[in-house]
């Protein structure tokens, strides 16, 4: 029992990591925003294996958040900003995606030498699929700071938000369901904010290449 | 001795099988176009018509041009033996593992863009370098997706991956081995020249590789390379197949076992004939320059499957 548990818990984490990594390959947007959603969609099939196999009911119900927000909402309004400022794509980030490929496979290596205690420390079935989660961090991380596109930027954050919520639901099975309500609503608040900035940005700059910000400075 | 009968037939069967193989991908390629599409035999009748017709060698060719068919066919050849296409414990098992077939099957690749070269054409050198460039990329990834499977088994051993993989069925879901699939896949598409790498169906495209290095063969020569290539294909088939999906493969030499064993074998490589026959009509060819991301990709895959199954022991 406990062995299919871990088992489909790792499985599950290296497909939410795989979609982190489709980024880095993909060019369009909607590429961007389509890995986004599915990564959310295996990010809360992993929540509800957890929630059965570790019999926590409320995690059932941050599953079903999970997907109306990241696996709807969130998708919804990224393709509608995506539609807005049509003809943007991530052509020339500044790291080249070879390179990028390279450096998130070393990432995810560092992942797995920094959880190295965590996971001799635990006693979970999970726990196999937290350095997953730690590389999936690391990963978003480097997309957030190696893309030039505003609306690519966001997306990488989001990302950054699942790495931390596959991290809690491996390491702790979840945190109270209040807290992660107020973590969802964060989410919701922080995207919100961020999707008046990346208007702000196009209104002023006829673009949304975060490159243009440098302009400001004289 | 039964099993150097058994080696023997396992290869003949391959050699058999292999153009009927490219004629399935090509068919049903054509059906999911909506075209007729020739039959799936039409492969066998080429190579007997390529085998009656006159060599021409151009006055440039040195002997390299040919001796380099019969490299490239008994280089692939000799993988055959060492691959475990129909049954595990194979007396041959101890001359070769994975690194020797990997390596066996880069000969074949290097004896091929040498001869692209030799005769001086233009197209030859432009389709030798372009298969060196993808070869020194995809070469690495085949050995370490291999690996990763090796790590779990505790061999280098092909046919002690196999029998280890029917004894533990859960790890063949284990997250090593689908990344591994994944890695070796992209490195099959790339190594037989299939798209998004290189267009199979075509000679006359500045984009193709493996037919700008062919472009001076004819007669028994080109036979011998189109033979060859089909054969490949079938390696890197019954390896995605056998690899990772073992049952089916016979462990004991009985009759029976043997005949399930072909029917699994067949059963598999119908199955990724059509699964490459639908990717190749759904995607487009890559450009070039974005070919080396690709195996990059497929690159980044084999080493997270390394790291996996080497952690998660």
């Amino acid at each position: 029992m406990d062995s299919v548990f871990s088992q489909l818990s790792v499985l599950g984490s290296s497909l939410v990591l795989i979609f982190g990594l489709i980024l880095l390959w993909r060019r369009g947007v909607t590429a961007y925003i389509s890995a986004f959603t599915w990564q959310s969609v295996v990010l809360s099939a992993v929540t509800v294996v957890v929630a059965y196999f570790g019999n926590d009911h409320e995690l059932y119900w941050v599953a079903v958040c999970l997907l109306l927000l990241k696996g709807l909402v969130i998708p919804r309004l990224l393709r509608q900003m995506a539609h807005r400022f049509a003809a943007e794509r991530e052509l020339e980030p500044y790291v080249n995606t070879a390179t990028s490929l390279v450096v998130s496979g070393l990432l995810v290596l560092f992942g797995y030498a920094i959880t190295r205690p965590l996971v001799a420390l635990s006693q979970l079935p999970t726990r196999a699929g937290m350095p997953l989660a730690m590389g999936l961090i690391l990963v978003s991380l480097f997309v957030v700071i190696s893309r030039k596109k505003a609306l690519t930027q966001v997306v990488g954050f989001l990302m950054l938000e699942n790495g931390l919520a596959l991290l809690a639901v491996l390491g702790t099975y979840g945190i109270p369901l209040i807290v992660e309500l107020g973590v969802f609503l964060d989410v919701l608040m922080g995207f919100l904010v961020m999707q008046i900035f990346i208007y702000q940005i196009h209104e002023t700059f006829e673009s949304i290449d975060v490159e243009q910000l440098n302009r400001l400075r004289h | 001795m039964i099993g150097y009968v058994l080696e023997i037939a396992q290869a003949a069967l391959a050699l058999l099988l292999a153009p009927g193989l490219v004629g399935l991908v090509r068919w049903t390629k054509a059906r999911l176009q909506n075209r007729r599409g020739a039959p799936v035999w039409q492969p066998y009748a080429e190579l007997a018509k390529l085998f009656q017709k006159e060599v021409v060698v151009s006055s440039n060719a040195s002997w390299l041009f040919r001796v380099a068919p019969f490299v490239i066919f008994t280089s692939t050849v000799a993988v055959t033996f060492l691959v475990p296409i129909l049954a595990v414990p194979l007396p041959f098992d101890g001359v070769g593992d994975l690194l020797v077939v990997v390596y066996l099957l880069l000969l074949g690749t290097f004896f091929l863009s040498l001869a692209g070269l030799d005769p001086g054409s233009p197209f030859g050198g432009m389709g030798a370098s372009r298969e060196m460039t993808v070869a020194a990329l995809a070469e690495p990834t085949v050995a370490l997706a291999i690996f990763a499977l090796a790590l779990s088994a505790g061999s280098t051993n092909l046919g002690q991956i196999v029998a280890r993989t029917m004894a533990d069925p859960a790890a063949a879901v284990s997250p090593g081995h689908l990344l591994a699939f994944l890695a070796l896949f992209i490195v099959t598409l790339a190594e037989t020249g299939r798209l998004p790498i290189d267009n199979p169906a075509t000679h006359l495209e500045l984009t193709m590789i493996h037919e700008a290095m062919i472009l001076e063969y004819s007669g028994r020569y080109l036979a011998l390379i189109e033979w060859a290539a089909a054969l490949k294909l079938l390696i890197f088939f019954s390896l995605l197949g056998n690899l990772f999906v073992p049952w089916g493969v016979s462990a004991a030499l009985t009759p029976v076992t043997l005949g399930v064993a072909v029917l699994s074998l067949l059963g598999k490589l119908v199955i990724l004939a059509s699964v490459v026959a639908v990717l190749e009509t759904r995607i487009a060819k890559l450009r070039l320059f974005r070919v080396p991301e690709l195996l990059s990709v497929s690159f980044v895959l084999a080493l997270l499957a390394v790291t996996s199954s080497f952690l998660l022991r």
